[in-house]
């Protein structure tokens, strides 16, 4: 049987990534495959720890299929490795400070293998991905408004839509449920198409480092469709919680 | 109110001059311009000082971007080598003659336009390298319009016309989080419209003919208008100046098979 562990925003925090890996393991049904969806590194942990856990999976452990997030594209930005340079992104919402922190704590070898991950994974009637087709800066959440979760899913070509940018945990079904579409060109007036669709969702995966002591990550089991929003205390906190839906 | 509102110019001043004709003829009260008023073809100084003196409000164009910033649009720009180094050769033949005030005009150029509840952009709201196609799944189209707080969106860049009714739509919402109630919801939209005003100076609907658009504020009737005009001038013309002959072929004929873009949903991130 098929169960997906899919997770996002390690953000440098190994602590907060060895917990989540530790809780997969005490699953009830054995997880299967493992997904990282982004912001492995960011400005508070150790980005090339974490970076060379995922290159070295222990033996008997998952091999994480990892992707592209946003502090990606900003260490990309900053060493001239994609369209945009000089971070400006990052330097709007960090300063200076976020930008010489975030230039020495990713070494030229961990950038290269940065570079050479996916922007996201189309798997079965998934997408999984750090923010949307549109953009890895792509925030969708439970606030975003209805026409666009559902343009998102259009864009995406999948029935379900795994995402991590905003770091919460939730899931929003979207129905289609009718819309007629006329199109008249110079030629005349074509027939009138109904463009209604299947419910599909958008799922919010959660968080693993970017709160201290609680990581949030998400189950997936493809087969039965069925989430399961985990909740791991570690650290000071310590307990092992889980909020299922 | 009757606005015209035309689009993709692309350097054709015979073909501009033949719609600001019909654009008279009809009392027009308003003209609106959805961009790219250079490239492709041969007197684009001439096209930029005719909107000028005209006052005409206009969008910046994906060309005219171009033409501002430089050529640094992502390969899916060009469906084939050929046609990249064709599209490259009309890039810098516009950078080479263009006036430097016509180049300052172009960066002062906004991406959109906003008049009460209609919206003018040149290829969508997200982007001026976004094709909105009539084939576009309605709910995504419908997104567009939505996200440009307009009833009426005007787009052009495909340089073929149409108008796309997109009504009584439905959409329900279902948001689950843990340790929350279910919050579901429910979204109506009566109608909306997406209105492409094809191409001025280089048009794709499959004859030479150019074409824009008439609309009515007060009734919200869209005509589409084709004008025929002496292209064979503009033809020549694009030989003359030793642009790539294949853009007098496809001009003559109102076609594009060549430089279609394979994927036209891509959006080029720069």
């Amino acid at each position: 049987m098929t169960h997906w562990a899919i997770l996002s925003g390690i953000e440098g925090n190994l602590a907060a990534y060895e917990a989540v890996l530790q809780d997969m393991r005490r699953q009830r049904h054995p997880v299967s495959d493992l997904y990282v969806l982004g912001d492995v590194i960011g400005l508070h942990g150790d980005n090339d720890a974490v970076i060379q856990r995922l290159q070295s999976p222990r033996s008997s452990e998952w091999v994480p299929q990892v992707c592209i997030g946003w502090w990606e594209e900003q260490c990309f930005s900053l060493h001239g490795l994609n369209s945009s340079p000089d971070a400006p992104e990052l330097m709007a919402q960090f300063g200076g400070d976020g930008v010489k922190r975030l230039w020495e704590s990713v070494s030229r070898e961990s950038v290269r293998w940065l570079r050479s991950l996916h922007f996201g994974f189309h798997e079965l009637d998934c997408l999984l991905i750090h923010g949307s087709t549109v953009s890895y800066a792509d925030e969708l959440t439970p606030d975003t408004p209805a026409i666009q979760l559902c343009d998102r899913l259009v864009r995406a070509d999948a029935n379900h839509l795994f995402c991590g940018r905003s770091g919460q945990t939730f899931e929003c079904w979207v129905t289609p449920t009718r819309l007629r579409s006329t199109v008249t060109t110079l030629d005349g007036v074509q027939d009138p198409q109904d463009q209604g669709k299947t419910p599909r969702r958008v799922v919010g995966i959660g968080s693993v480092g970017r709160i201290p002591g609680q990581a949030t990550y998400t189950l997936y089991n493809p087969e039965s469709d069925r989430l399961n929003f985990r909740t791991v205390n570690y650290g000071k906190a310590k307990g092992f919680g889980a909020t299922i839906a | 109110m009757k606005l015209a509102v035309i689009s993709c110019i692309h350097g054709n001043y015979e073909a501009l001059n033949a719609v600001l004709s019909d654009i008279d003829a009809q009392k027009a009260d308003q003209i609106y311009c959805l961009g790219d008023l250079v490239g492709y073809g041969p007197y684009p100084n001439a096209v930029v000082e005719m909107i000028r003196s005209l006052d005409i409000p206009t969008c910046q164009g994906c060309w005219d971007e171009d033409i501002v910033e430089g050529l640094n649009a992502c390969e899916c720009s060009y469906p084939s080598q050929l046609a990249e180094t064709r599209g490259r050769l009309a890039h810098e033949w516009t950078n080479s003659v263009i006036h430097p005030e016509v180049r300052e005009y172009l960066a002062t150029l906004p991406m959109t336009l906003k008049l009460d509840n209609l919206c003018f952009v040149h290829g969508s709201p997200s982007s001026q390298h976004e094709y909105l196609l009539p084939s576009m799944d309605g709910f995504a189209a419908l997104e567009r319009v939505l996200s440009a707080d307009a009833d009426v969106l005007f787009c052009g860049h495909t340089h073929v016309p149409y108008v796309r009714d997109l009504e009584d739509a439905a959409l329900s919402v279902n948001v689950q989080q843990p340790d929350q109630t279910e919050s579901p919801k429910q979204f109506q939209v009566a109608l909306r419209q997406i209105v492409n005003v094809g191409s001025v100076g280089e048009p794709r609907h499959g004859r030479p003919n150019a074409t824009y658009v008439l609309y009515d504020t007060d009734t919200a009737q869209v005509t589409l208008r084709e004008v025929p005009y002496d292209y064979a001038k503009t033809c020549l013309a694009i030989l003359e100046q030793g642009l790539p002959p294949i853009f007098a072929w496809r001009l003559a004929r109102g076609m594009e098979f060549a430089e279609r873009a394979d994927d036209p949903t891509h959006v080029c991130e720069r």
